[in-house]
């Protein structure tokens, strides 16, 4: 999907409920009762009373039915984009869409739900119960179904039904390949779909993956998968962690995500933007109900970065506590046991640690005698953002902040800086944080110019 | 002023010529509808008198009201409200004693009211939500002056005290409920994993029928929704006797909470499985005073859930007094099959195991509602037989005209007789012979 406003992404979830029977020892009578369970769920989803309802709205849609739908205006024909305008959006939802209008140009997301019809028009055989006494093993696996189909606005309606109905189809086999996979004796795993946006590319991948099984045990399918296309093996594409987000699908933690994107970018005579890749979240003072209002910011700091290596999927460990942050520190012998539990400062060389301690991520240390000095620093900065792409944690004689990218022009030299503040102690409220400057851009005046700074550069492990 | 009753007349003339019959007491149901407002009584039905070694007509009435049985009311509620359609229930009891007892009688009322709502809500795969009205009415009529004292009970709270009511005659209250049908295809698969096969089943209908409680309901093709209406659109034009009916739609989505949670299924050891499929026609009726469309779909998706309920329990009770276990193979369950209530717009409905004739379930709606229904008046044909089941049909046909002076005098546990005959339809061998029969019947009607 390319990623402008007439794009829409076609979203399908729904559960079906497999369940199978099979004789206990007999491996090959397994695997043909695990197909055929399958075979029927495929004649579910073929039959006429699949039925899919677009959520927040009155469109029912009977795909195989001759395409019938509830609203008389919707045909087989119609425009895909014209479903929209019938799509109930909360009040709250619709206003702060207005105004980040400008800023959000992804795809438009339709969310719709399968059911089944139970009714029928024909009167069929009448009710009968049919007993069958065998010694078997039995199980029931609910697959949650999540099928995306990218379409264009102009994209008939019925096509985008016949797409997501295919999608179900190719979901289900992948879903059969996955079970037979990873089932065990006595359990089966739940296949579980993922979608992934690939660099460079206009369209979502769907990989199911068996829940319960780790990142780490599922590298030999990650290798394939960079292989098959053809990416480099320098970082994570198809972590669980990478998975695609959706536009307006809300983010469960509470914690902001990618504040910076919804600032406008200074304007500076040829400066070329680095910034930070990929997701990070907000962390800044008060949350979590810790109060560290006056201690916490290099923690704050830390855990910003902590969230960007757990959500670009370099690790699947939680980003850490203030006191998982000190024990850490206690456990690589830099601090007393003491430390832990205290409200005592770190700086940029404790985050180097703890970073390398929790996860294994090594980081460079750049380090200015004067804050005037930042100034002249653009290149190294400039490179760090291309290169490695994480957030920076700047600490030193003074506070600690978050350097999220720079503006900088190669020509002139001028520079401004992109700043997180984890100083901030209110609300996640997006609106003031970009107002009032506690993510926003700063120029060299903001750095006290006579204090030393110390950079926590983290540099990214090649993992896959 | 407690709640209010709207009574269909002919409720009146019932309890008159009962209480005029009675000498000593007499107890019955009341059936009809809940509504937010007001209930509407559409009929009233005697307690069945029990059988006690051929004894004559009348004797063995009960003479105090100690001596009424309270399983055999609650046992008759029960079997009476299997023949009720969505929309439709009991709404409460009535009483007819000599007035030396009449000091008790509110509190046997109350005694009777909380023994049928508990025979009742066994008998469920669903449970009472918020709105439902969960007040019971009782008449306690004087068989000598025919004074009626018309309480009501709140069966949700046991301490309650009787509440006054208002009840009212009219006529002709149900005559154009509207009626919502629908035929819902059933296709269940159920692994039997305990030593109970009875408990597997309904465990997986449990499971089913809360799919149900939670589908979309479509009516004539429109959602429903909180709050639209039902009767909409030119009402005034349409004369207010004229039936609506509507067409329903049930669309199911699986529950997705659980999936979330869990990373894996568990594999069970079975000793086999039970399916159950097939298709079952519904059918619920509405009040005509602004019904939402939520509460028609309330009313049919409980028909649903209850119509599959007693059928499948109707075949375990069979092979439990034939002592038999379910049987390897298919076996057909018991068709629906309608009759009108008279003077009203109302239906109720029975169920025929396919050894069965009409004439049994014509004798069945005389036991258990007490109204004569000819076989040309029952609505057979909603449910289509198996070819099986024809044959079966026609085999209970003749069997039952042997047995129609027996069946006449003896009948109470109707099911009892239908296991054995059910059994004895099981064994039928002259099949070709039979179907020659039924060919050239069919024939003839035609």
């Amino acid at each position: 999907m390319v990623l402008t406003d007439n794009n829409f992404i076609f979203r399908l979830k729904g559960v079906l409920d497999f369940s199978c029977q099979f004789d206990s020892f007999n491996e090959a009578h397994t695997r043909s009762s695990i197909s055929k369970a399958f075979q029927v769920l495929r004649s579910r989803i073929s039959s006429e009373s699949l039925v899919f309802i677009v959520c927040n709205s009155p469109i029912l849609l009977w795909p195989n039915k001759s395409f019938h739908s509830t609203l008389d205006s919707l045909r087989e024909d119609t425009p895909c984009r014209d479903v929209q305008q019938h799509i109930e959006v909360e009040d709250g939802a619709r206003k702060s869409s207005k105004k980040r209008d400008k800023k959000d140009t992804g795809p438009v997301v339709v969310n719709l739900k399968l059911l089944m019809e139970v009714t029928e028009a024909g009167n069929s055989a009448a009710l009968s119960l049919c007993r069958v006494m065998k010694k078997q093993r039995c199980v029931t696996v609910p697959l949650c179904m999540d099928c995306v189909i990218g379409a264009g606005g102009c994209d008939a309606l019925g096509s985008v039904c016949a797409g997501l109905v295919a999608a179900l189809h190719a979901q289900l086999s992948d879903m059969e390949e996955t079970l037979l996979k990873y089932k065990k004796e006595t359990t089966f795993p739940l296949p579980q779909p993922f979608h992934f946006q690939l660099p460079e590319s206009d369209r979502l991948l769907t990989i199911i993956y068996p829940a319960g099984v780790s990142d780490d045990q599922l590298l030999s399918v990650r290798e394939e998968l960079h292989r098959k296309h053809c990416l480099l093996a320098d970082r994570p594409y198809f972590r669980r962690s990478n998975a695609f987000h959706f536009p307006g699908e809300p983010y469960k933690d509470g914690y902001l995500r990618n504040p910076h994107t919804h600032l406008t970018a200074p304007s500076i005579d040829d400066a070329k933007l680095y910034v930070v890749r990929g997701v990070y979240s907000y962390h800044h003072y008060m949350q979590d109900r810790v109060d560290d209002n006056g201690w916490g910011c290099a923690y704050r700091s830390l855990q910003t970065i902590c969230s960007w290596f757990l959500q670009q999927g370099y690790t699947e460990r939680s980003v850490p506590t203030h006191k998982q942050i000190q024990q850490a520190l206690v456990d690589v012998g830099d601090k007393e046991p003491s430390f832990v539990g205290s409200r005592q400062w770190i700086g940029s060389i404790e985050v180097q640690a703890v970073l390398n301690q929790l996860l294994g991520v090594n980081s460079k240390i750049l380090f200015v005698s004067r804050g005037s000095e930042l100034t002249s620093k653009g290149r190294e900065l400039a490179n760090h953002f291309q290169t490695e792409g994480t957030p920076i944690m700047v600490g030193g004689g003074v506070l600690a902040h978050t350097i999220l990218g720079v503006a900088w022009s190669e020509t002139s030299g001028q520079i401004r800086f992109l700043i997180l503040d984890p100083h901030y102690t209110g609300g996640e409220d997006l609106q003031s944080i970009t107002d009032k400057g506690w993510c926003g851009w700063k120029g060299p005046e903001f750095w006290d110019q006579n204090a030393y700074y110390n950079l926590c550069l983290p540099q990214t492990p090649k993992i896959i | 002023m407690g709640r209010g009753y709207i009574v269909e007349e002919s409720v009146e003339k019932y309890l008159t010529n009962l209480s005029a019959a009675a000498g000593s007491c007499e107890t019955g149901l009341f059936i009809g509808q809940c509504s937010a407002q007001r209930d509407f009584v559409v009929l009233a039905v005697q307690t069945p008198h029990r059988e006690t070694e051929g004894a004559t007509e009348g004797k063995r009435t009960p003479s105090s009201l100690d001596s009424i049985d309270v399983e055999w009311v609650a046992e008759h509620a029960r079997q009476v409200s299997r023949m009720l359609p969505g929309g439709v229930s009991i709404l409460g009891l009535f009483l007819i004693a000599p007035p030396e007892v009449s000091k008790e009688a509110q509190n046997t009322l109350k005694k009777f009211v909380f023994a049928v709502d508990k025979s009742l809500s066994k008998n469920k795969l669903w449970d009472l939500s918020e709105d439902d009205v969960t007040e019971r009415i009782t008449l306690h009529i004087c068989s000598k002056t025919r004074k009626a004292i018309c309480r009501t009970f709140d069966v949700k709270d046991p301490k309650c005290s009787a509440k006054p009511a208002d009840w009212r005659y009219q006529s002709g209250i149900s005559s154009s409920w509207p009626l919502i049908t629908c035929n819902v295809q059933l296709d269940l698969q159920i692994p039997v994993t305990s030593e109970n096969v009875d408990g597997s089943i309904k465990d997986q209908l449990r499971t089913w029928a809360k799919q149900i409680e939670a589908a979309l309901c479509l009516i004539n093709g429109k959602a429903v929704t909180d709050d639209s209406e039902l009767l909409s659109g030119p009402k005034k034009g349409t004369k207010a006797s004229q039936q609506q009916s509507f067409k329903a739609q049930i669309l199911v989505s699986a529950e997705d909470t659980d999936a979330s949670q869990m990373s894996s299924a568990v594999v069970h050891e079975c000793s086999g499985s039970v399916c159950v499929r097939g298709t079952v026609h519904c059918r619920a009726y509405i009040h005509t005073n602004k019904p939402k469309t939520r509460h028609a779909a309330q009313a049919l998706k409980r028909d649903v859930m209850n119509t599959v309920f007693s059928r499948v329990e109707m075949l375990l009770e069979d092979l439990l007094m034939s002592e038999g276990d379910l049987a390897c193979g298919q076996q057909d369950l018991p068709r629906r099959v309608f009759a009108p209530i008279f003077g009203s717009g109302l239906s109720v409905c029975d169920y025929i195991f396919p050894d069965e004739s009409t004439a049994d379930v014509a004798e069945r709606f005389k036991e258990m509602l007490g109204f004569d229904v000819s076989e040309r008046e029952m609505d057979i044909g909603v449910e289509a037989p198996t070819c099986c089941s024809v044959l079966g049909v026609e085999d209970g046909c003749d069997e039952a005209t042997d047995n129609v002076p027996m069946q006449s005098s003896a009948e109470t546990v109707p099911k009892k007789e239908a296991a054995i005959q059910y059994a004895a339809g099981v064994v039928v061998a002259a099949a070709v012979a039979l179907l020659a029969t039924v060919t050239s019947l069919l024939y003839l009607t035609d």
